[in-house]
Formats: structure tokens, C-alpha cells, sequence
């Protein structure tokens, strides 16, 4: 889709579709893998069962007539159903597209032809941590990274959208450059995305190990922000210290000069998602978003998608969070960059501190600081 | 197009009425989309081949109560944006390809 007409159709954050537009779907509780930061493993409050194809195939024609228009396939690990081309086949009929998130280990000619045929697949997304096998396995396990490349290669040989989520950790932070020069020279992506490993799943075991302290976090941003700039529009992050170090630049510009609060700015307005997307986890349960899987809003087959869309109190709440303002946590008290700051991911703020409505202390920027980091 | 010409709506594309004054048209083949208000929603469905764009534009300036004159200027032009697109056709094009 051409990029100024997604512009033009980007909701206004206080208006609410008739349907989502997009649903983000696990389709399956296996992996082949057990990565170390994996939010999707250990969450308390998640069954880890599989649907037969027939509950997705059912749903999906749901779907189709609500006009949904884009799925993303997630997991655990997607290409590990036996039955995915079917739920593909299912995806076609109902006029939608698809795209995946994947480890890239599965992907083999035979899959990538089919979906290759269907001519509506957006991208597949393989995870990659390192530039080489020694960096990426640390986490991901032995042969991963020898299997996601063979993946991306797979993908390119059918001319199938490859991109590549980076996680960034304690192991790979020295890797960064090579990372950007692996993915970016060797392999030809156009482009890849850096988030971090968050207090989330498998990783609330692992944190100790894994997450960057404040002298590593502000060392990736600087070198992030550095890679930005070797590669222009090439990096991108939704989250993580690359995103963190975009924010956080434009927060303090602000506040050095005095600047009028941000049009998002003072309350709880990071996550707009609610008001386009769902989700859904493997076990049939309706969720607001895999970052906040305890929010159970229903079952697929059981409750009609749009009732829960429209009618689910949870989700109401969680669209009225960007009304919550900053000014009323004792947490945010006298912070001069409050009329700059969004309150970051519900999901992680529920992770630390066991609320959604509350802003992430993980992204606070006066924290941050006070703990001694710098903005690069 | 003409006054006499009778668009189709290809069946491939999805109509999503989003809100009250805003629906988007979407070719899942392509990822095409093209955004549109409730008069280009009226018009998209009545392409179906049997009525012509002058039977489509009297419907709609009989049922939407302040059309303005040049309605049809627009209308044709909102068509042919969507022909372009490959989101109509012509019922002839359709009668061309069975033959
Ligand atoms: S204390 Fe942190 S979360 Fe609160 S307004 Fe300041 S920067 Fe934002
Ligand atoms: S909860 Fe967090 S991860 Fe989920 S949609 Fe909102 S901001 Fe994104």
C-alpha cells in the first residue's frame, strides 16, 4: 500500500473502526525453539493449546465478512502447523493478507512456493539477534541462526518480502554493527527493525542475564542512533533504545527550550492499537494484544467478534487509558517532561508493575536519567 | 466512461464501511486501497453491471439530498479513479471476455 495513503488511513486515535482492521493471531503454542527472552513462553495466564484447523477455517470466514483486511501469523513458531497451508487456503478465500512472524528454522522451498503463489502475502518477519551463529545462538539455540538464514534465503529465492526483527540483549549489543552490515550488505534486506528484550515471558526468568543495565542501553542507543544515520530510513524501531533514543532526543529538545506539550503528550496515549487491531491467542481466546494475553475479551466461534469489539468493557477501558493523565501518578510527580511523555506500552507497564493503566517504567525517561544514563 | 456505460465492481475488492463517513476499498490481490466518503459507498454499490452510470448518479442525487450539480463529473471521475486501479470494469469487458 502506497505510504501516504496508509497516512490517510491511519484512525484518529479517539475514533473507534466498525471492525478491526488488522488481527495479529497466534496461531500455534509450539515452537521448535525455546529462546531465553521469549515473552510468549512462562505467562502465568496463557493455555498453551493448539486450535484445530477447523476453529481458525470458521473464524476466518467471520473475518472475511467484517472486511478485515490484513492477519499477521504468529506463534510460537507459525510454519510449525502441519495444517498451515490450509489455514492460508482459508485466508485467500476471505479476501484478506497475510504475514508472518517467524524464526525462519521451518521455512523450506515448498512452503515459500505456495505462499509465493497466493501473490498476497506482506512480508515474512524472521528474527535475527547476531551476525553470526556464536551471537544469535547464545539466546536462540544451536543452529538457529544457520536455520534463519537459510530461511531469508529461501524467502528472497521466491521473491517473498523478507524483513528482520533484531532483539536486542546483553549478548548481542557489541554485534550491532556487524548486525547492520550482515543483514544490510550480505543478505540485501532493504531494511530491518531493533526492539529489546522486555520484562516479559521466558525473559522474567532470564532478566539478569539478558536485559541492558543503563550503561548498555545507553551505549546500543548511541550505537542505533550511529547506524541510523550510516543507513538512513534503513533501521527502524517501534521499541527498544533505538525508538528510546529517537523519544528521548525529542523529549529533552523540548523541555530545553520550553517547548508547548506534545499533541499526544501528558496522558496515556502510547498505545493506539485497540482502536484498529485484536488479537488472538492460539487457544481461541480473544486479547487486546499478545503484550497483554491476561485481558481475555472472549473466544473465537463463541462470541461474535464484532459484540467484543464494540461492547467488551475491558477493551473500553483500555481505549479510554488515553484520557488517564500522567499529572494524577505519584510515580510521574514535578517530572519535567511530562507534557512530552506518552507513558510508553501497557503491556510492559502490566509486566513491572502488575497495572495497565500506569505508565512504563521501563521507558521512563527521568529514571532513566536518574540512574545515570544520557540521551546519545 | 459514459453516461451509458454500465461499471462493474470487481469482486475481488473489499468494501470496509470504517466509519459513518469514511469506508476504504481494498484489492487484497494488489494491497491497493483507496479511501472514499458515503456517496462513493452508495455508487461502489451499485456497480453491478445492469445500471449505467447515468441510472447510478440519478439514484444517487435522488437519495442523497444535497448532491451538487456536478455530480456527475465527479462520480465519473471517482469510477475511472477505480478502473484505473483495476477495481471496475466495463460490463462490456466482461461480455468481451466470455465471448
Ligand atoms: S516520570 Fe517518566 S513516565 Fe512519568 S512523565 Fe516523567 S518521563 Fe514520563
Ligand atoms: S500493549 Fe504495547 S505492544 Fe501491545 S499494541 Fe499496545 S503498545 Fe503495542
Amino acid at each position: 500500500m502506497p505510504e501516504e495513503l496508509k497516512n490517510s488511513m491511519a484512525p484518529a486515535a479517539s475514533r473507534v473502526m466498525r471492525s478491526p482492521r488488522d488481527l495479529d493471531l497466534e496461531i500455534t503454542a509450539r515452537c521448535n525453539l525455546r529462546c531465553r527472552y521469549c515473552y510468549f513462553f512462562n505467562n502465568p495466564a496463557v493455555e498453551y493449546r493448539d486450535l484445530p484447523a477447523g476453529e481458525w477455517l470458521k473464524f476466518f470466514d467471520e473475518l472475511g465478512s467484517l472486511g478485515v483486511m490484513k492477519l499477521t501469523l504468529a506463534g510460537g513458531e507459525p510454519f510449525i502447523r502441519e495444517d498451515l497451508r490450509e489455514l492460508i487456503e482459508g485466508i485467500v478465500r476471505n479476501r484478506m493478507r497475510f504475514s508472518f512472524l517467524s524464526n525462519g528454522v521451518l521455512i523450506d522451498d515448498e512452503i515459500a512456493a505456495f505462499i509465493a503463489d497466493t501473490g498476497r502475502c506482506e512480508y515474512v518477519q524472521v528474527s535475527v539477534d547476531g551476525s553470526c551463529a556464536e551471537v544469535h545462538d547464545s539466546c536462540r539455540g544451536p543452529g538457529s541462526f544457520e536455520g534463519a538464514v537459510r530461511g531469508i534465503r529461501t524467502l528472497q529465492r521466491h521473491r517473498i518480502s523478507a524483513t528482520v526483527r533484531a532483539t536486542i540483549h546483553r549478548n548481542n549489543m557489541h554485534d550491532l554493527e556487524n548486525i547492520a552490515r550482515f543483514l544490510l550488505d550480505e543478505l540485501g534486506l532493504p531494511r530491518f527493525g531493533t526492539n529489546s528484550a522486555g520484562y516479559l515471558g521466558a525473559c522474567c526468568v532470564n532478566a539478569d542475564d539478558l536485559l541492558l543495565n543503563i550503561a548498555e542501553r545507553q551505549e546500543a542507543m548511541a550505537t542505533l542512533l550511529r547506524l541510523a544515520e550510516k543507513y538512513p530510513n534503513r533501521i527502524s524501531a517501534s521499541a527498544g533504545p533505538l525508538s528510546e533514543g529517537r523519544a528521548w532526543r525529542r523529549m529533552e529538545e523540548a523541555r530545553a527550550h520550553d517547548q508547548p506539550a506534545f499533541h499526544n503528550g501528558g496522558r496515556l496515549t502510547a498505545c493506539g492499537c485497540p482502536s484498529s487491531k485484536i488479537s488472538v491467542r492460539a487457544d481461541g481466546t480473544i486479547v487486546p494484544c499478545n503484550m497483554l494475553n491476561h485481558i481475555a475479551l472472549g473466544r473465537i466461534n463463541q462470541d461474535s467478534l464484532a459484540d467484543v469489539w464494540h461492547n467488551s468493557p475491558a477493551l473500553k477501558q483500555l481505549r479510554n487509558r488515553h484520557a488517564i493523565p500522567l499529572a494524577g501518578f505519584a510515580f510521574c510527580a514535578d517530572c519535567p517532561y511530562m507534557p512530552y511523555c506518552t507513558g510508553s506500552c501497557p503491556g510492559l507497564a502490566y509486566s513491572i508493575v502488575g497495572q495497565v493503566d500506569h505508565p512504563s517504567p521501563d521507558a521512563c525517561l527521568r529514571r532513566f536519567l536518574e540512574e545515570g544514563g544520557t540521551i546519545p | 466512461m459514459n453516461n451509458s456505460d454500465k461499471p462493474i465492481a470487481n469482486p475481488i475488492v473489499v468494501l470496509r464501511e470504517e466509519f459513518d463517513d469514511w469506508a476504504v476499498l481494498f484489492n487484497p490481490d494488489t494491497a491497493d486501497a483507496v479511501g472514499t466518503n458515503p456517496v462513493g459507498v452508495a455508487v461502489w454499490k451499485r456497480m453491478d453491471g445492469r445500471r449505467s452510470l447515468g441510472d447510478i448518479v440519478s439514484e444517487i442525487k435522488a437519495s442523497f439530498t444535497d448532491t451538487p450539480d456536478a455530480a456527475f463529473e465527479e462520480i465519473a471521475s471517482f469510477v475511472n479513479t477505480l478502473a484505473e486501479k483495476g477495481f471496475v470494469g466495463l460490463e462490456a469487458d466482461r461480455k468481451a471476455a466470455n465471448a
